[in-house]
């Protein structure tokens, strides 16, 4: 592993490193990335291997500019309109990909995330190179962002320290956010995850009867159900005592699948349901919980990884735990409140 | 037959020796416990990190029931339902003595325990008498912070049950309700204290599912709200402790006339003839307004109601997971399981 100063740094031996399977670490204009080649095959290994993180879950690439996405995926209205508007800059788009990248970089489904850093050192290395190179954060899953070449260095351990080739040191960035993430591969885009690029949009929908209420998250359902299989679904939950948070799980569950009766699991804590013996609905309730970090005890973890679907009713008490998900997750954040008349509830969602 | 029964199912760390029926000791870890020694460590506040209090709990459970692992004949684990973390505490302590002294586990269900605590008797009394009290069929209720649940049991092991919870349990939503209010958490208890001093007539609040009872389901989604409305209006005209004595009376005492009616409902149209007794149990049951519900319910039906004859066997704890075990063993018999085959069951339902 060499550690060098970004201004002792030429472009050419980035490449070589690159060429030759590396794993180099550069700043980019949010957080520290881990570059790999997003062709070689032996390379992604290698980065999945650092990350430590399951197989099967798909990176996005950086490019240089929209002609060379274009070689890697099919760019529709959507996504061209976006590239025009934002990129370079923290945004990553999801497009329907092309197959020539190595196996694992794209997702289950076959799309590909892209993105064109704003960073003019990245830029050039991913010119010269003339091929799409991975980007994701340098930090292990679920550890700190990396702000600086400590924050990497102090939370990996001498294995994953050994699949670094080259880190690029250009002191510590600015605590931007990581890249917001769009998903142009449906009919309506889909924002991931949230960064610094906001795309505001208002779902707003009032329910007036209990039936109707779970009519409403049954369709909410369908919205997101294509991510199932490829990501973990949750549903964090906010609203007052009575608003009908439980009401809104029995839809969902019955749109999901679930057989049984949902009943509160504010006692519990966690209710957990198998839909086909296999794929798990899980619902937690955090009312009773006087400390967040009692979230931590749940195995939170697991259920992402397993991309379980989940539900969280009190969610704003543990907002930054599930926060740190947002990366592996597709998190829907639905709001319901009490409306003017006695059955009615306004519900608001969004996934920012 | 004397055995060391260990409850961790969700918040509570209990331990309890019980010799067939008789509780020789009762030990619920408790904040409280926390002035008692504590072999110089200090455990966690959190109330469910049960590993840091189980080896008190349960060596406390063996001093004062005065005996040692050389009398015990088996060991009780609560194995569901409950949250899977904390059921897990229990269970690999109970493995871990079985492996250490030899003994057999009886793996036990939390509701079941429940629904026989009326069961237990005190250890001065004669062994007969808590025993003579079982003769099946009988009605069971559980109400407690996580169950709601009326049902019959045909013999021991086998259940009918005739109506459950739909959303909250009863505990769960006078500690809702409490909280409402502004009584704090665990707020039952003092809600009970507040309902004693206001007009339970005060407030119309709507009984649920009122002319649905044929349903046979309990459900407290409605009540919650319509108390949160009632006291969102209150708020802007005035809420003072008189007007929150009535809230509290009134959503307390709506809250028990959903579960006289369904019952009520079973009773007067299908009941099994040959059933005359009611077993309640669970944390509910504390509450003196719930009993003489329940009492005067009984009495219309010319049934008897037991309930536990101490207040520590009504909310979670291990003496109730002891004579459940006792019970299973004499009544079906092969209650040992093999440890490999014991695990924990979060969502376990009753047979």
């Amino acid at each position: 592993m060499k550690i060098q100063k970004i201004q002792n740094t030429s472009i050419d031996s980035v490449v070589k490193t690159l060429e030759s399977g590396g794993l180099v670490i550069m700043p980019t204009e949010t957080v520290y990335g881990a570059f790999v080649d997003a062709t070689n095959k032996k390379a992604v290994e290698k980065l999945t291997k650092f990350k430590s993180r399951p197989f099967g879950k798909p990176y996005s690439v950086a490019v240089a500019d929209q002609e060379m996405a274009s070689r890697y995926v099919f760019l529709n209205k959507m996504a061209k309109r976006l590239y025009k508007n934002f990129l370079p800059g923290p945004l990553t788009i999801i497009s329907k990909g092309k197959h020539k990248v190595a196996e694992g970089v794209e997702s289950e489904s076959g799309t590909l995330g892209i993105r064109i850093p704003n960073h003019k050192f990245v830029l050039e290395v991913v010119r010269k190179f003339n091929k799409p190179i991975t980007a994701t954060s340098a930090n292990p899953s679920y550890k700190k962002r990396p702000y600086s070449v400590d924050d990497i260095l102090n939370n990996i351990s001498v294995k994953q320290r050994k699949c670094i080739d080259l880190i690029i040191d250009a002191g510590e960035l600015p605590k931007n956010e990581p890249s917001t993430v769009i998903d142009t591969t449906s009919e309506d885009l889909t924002i991931l995850r949230q960064g610094d690029i906001k795309f505001s949009r208002k779902n707003e929908v009032v329910s007036r009867s209990p039936e109707n209420t779970q009519n409403i998250a049954k369709e909410l359902w369908q919205k997101y159900e294509q991510y199932l299989g490829s990501r973990s679904i949750v549903f964090a939950l906010e609203g007052e005592m009575g608003a009908g948070k439980t009401i809104f799980t029995k839809g969902l569950a019955k749109a999901v699948g679930v057989k049984e009766t949902i009943t509160s699991p504010t006692y519990d804590l966690e209710h957990i349901y198998y839909i086909n013996g296999k794929r798990v609905f899980v619902h937690i309730d955090t009312w009773r919980m006087q400390d967040p970090e009692e979230f931590d005890d749940l195995s939170f973890d697991k259920r992402i990884l397993d991309k379980s679907i989940i539900v969280l009713e009190w969610a704003d008490k543990v907002h930054n735990k599930i926060r740190r998900y947002a990366e592996d997750a597709l998190i829907v954040w639905v709001k319901i409140s009490y409306g003017k008349r006695s059955n009615e509830r306004l519900i608001n969602w969004t996934t920012l | 037959m004397t055995i060391l029964a260990i409850d961790t199912s969700c918040d509570e760390t209990a331990a309890a020796i019980t010799k067939e029926t008789k509780v020789m000791s009762n030990v619920i870890w408790s904040q409280a416990s926390l002035h008692a020694k504590f072999g110089g460590v200090v455990p966690s506040l959190a109330q469910r990190h049960h590993e840091e209090k189980i080896d008190w709990v349960i060596s406390r459970a063996i001093k004062k029931a005065r005996t040692g692992f050389n009398e015990i004949n088996a060991i009780a684990v609560t194995v569901g339902p409950g949250l899977a973390i904390a059921l897990e505490v229990g269970i690999r302590k109970a493995k871990e003595f079985s492996n250490k002294y030899n003994l057999p586990i009886i793996p036990v269900n939390h509701v079941e325990a429940h629904l026989f605590s009326p069961l237990a008797i005190s250890s001065s009394l004669q062994q007969e008498a808590g025993l003579s009290t079982l003769k099946f069929p009988v009605y069971g209720l559980v109400v407690s912070g996580g169950n709601t649940l009326f049902v019959l049991a045909r013999k021991f092991g086998e259940y009918k049950i005739l109506a459950k919870t739909s959303d909250d349990a009863l505990g769960e939503a006078l500690d809702k309700g409490a909280r409402m209010l502004g009584l704090g958490y665990p707020g039952g208890a003092v809600l009970e204290r507040f309902a004693r001093q206001g007009n339970p007539l005060a407030y119309k609040l709507p009984i649920p599912l009122s002319g649905q009872e044929k349903r046979m389901v309990f459900s407290y989604s409605g009540l919650k709200t319509a108390l949160y409305r009632l006291i969102s209006k209150q708020k802007e005209e005035n809420l003072d402790k008189k007007i929150i004595c009535d809230l509290a009376a009134s959503y307390q005492y709506t809250a028990f006339q959903h579960i006289y009616r369904v019952i009520d409902f079973y009773l007067s149209s299908l009941p099994e003839p040959d059933a005359s007794k009611l077993f309640i149990g669970g944390g509910v049951t504390a509450n003196l307004e719930f009993r003489k519900t329940i009492r005067g319910l009984c009495k219309k039906h010319k049934i008897k109601a037991f309930f536990p004859y101490s207040k520590k066997l009504y909310t979670d704890n291990a003496a109730m997971v002891g004579v459940c075990a006792f019970l299973r063993e004499k009544h079906l018999g092969n209650s040992y399981v093999n440890q490999g085959l014991i695990d924990r069951v979060p969502n376990l339902q009753l047979p």
